[in-house]
């Protein structure tokens, strides 16, 4: 006989939140599963473009990434390029999980920060 | 819902659909989320709002089944909805993608990670798409709480398309 599970957690956790930047509201997910993380931003409704980042197995004492477009724009370097900051962060962090990061920006345009 | 050393565990599909019609009620529901903190600067929670443009909407539930334990995960954003089925597993899995495409509608679907064209969780991601489904366990429950949530177009004549 199925069942609903009450009462016990969930196993994937995750969090949503909404911020405003530079005008437009900016809808973020983060999934954490057991083997990889779920990072959305959107403003669009969608998740638009999809990239999948990971460390790459190696000896050296400097890690490596792999970051590539599988859904999307192949166009936009920047968002390469913001996948492969955050993958190197989570490493920073001490996780060695894969990103899956989906991006929907109305503005590609890098924001010098103040 | 394949399981063993060959088979798939989790699948993660992302369906592409179209505008959902404003002002459709969505029956509320709380959904259970352990783990998660809500630290927003505007509150979306777990819970389904009343009305469709409410925003970001993330449903999580499990169910014992005879295959075992499966955790399902609708997020629905406003123009797509991103469907995860993790069977006695909470790993990502393989990622697809379907949705209607031109000239006629045909729902295509695609792998983006891992996975093929041919195995079950691209089978799902586009019946999913096209709002029809099999007997399978997995894909009727999610199927059923999407019907539920009133993420579906309702049916026409009764004949699939």
């Amino acid at each position: 006989m199925d069942s609903s599970l009450s009462g016990q957690a969930f196993p994937v956790r995750h969090k949503n939140l909404s911020v405003d930047i530079k005008g437009h509201k900016t809808d973020i997910i983060l999934c954490s599963y057991d083997d990889h993380f779920l990072v959305i931003a959107t403003q669009i409704g969608s998740m638009g473009t999809i990239l999948h980042a990971r460390k790459e197995e190696g000896v050296s004492i400097h890690p490596t990434f792999n970051v590539s477009v599988v859904f999307g724009k192949r166009d936009e370097p920047m968002l390469v390029a913001c996948a492969r900051q955050l993958i190197e962060h989570m490493s920073n962090s001490g996780s060695s999980r894969p990103l899956v990061l989906a991006l929907g920006l109305r503005d590609h345009s890098v924001v010098q920060s103040q | 819902m394949e399981t063993g050393g060959g088979g798939l565990n989790a699948a993660a599909a992302a369906i592409g659909m179209e505008s959902i019609p404003d002002g459709l009620r969505i029956a509320e529901e709380e959904t259970p989320s352990t783990g998660s903190s809500q630290s927003q600067i505007n509150h979306n929670n777990n819970r389904v709002c009343g009305y469709i443009d409410c925003g970001v909407h993330i449903t999580c539930f499990s169910e014992v089944s005879d295959n075992g334990t499966l955790h399902f995960q609708i997020i629905r954003l406003h123009k797509q909805i991103y469907a995860w089925i993790g069977c006695n597993s909470a790993k990502f899995g393989h990622l697809y993608a379907a949705a209607p495409t031109r000239p006629n509608n045909t729902v295509s679907v695609t792998s983006l990670l891992g996975g093929a064209s041919d195995n079950t969780g691209s089978g799902i991601a586009r019946r999913l798409a096209l709002k029809t489904g099999l007997n399978a366990d997995a894909e009727k429950k999610l199927v059923q709480k999407l019907i539920n949530l009133g993420y579906t177009r309702p049916k026409s004549d009764g004949t699939s398309p």
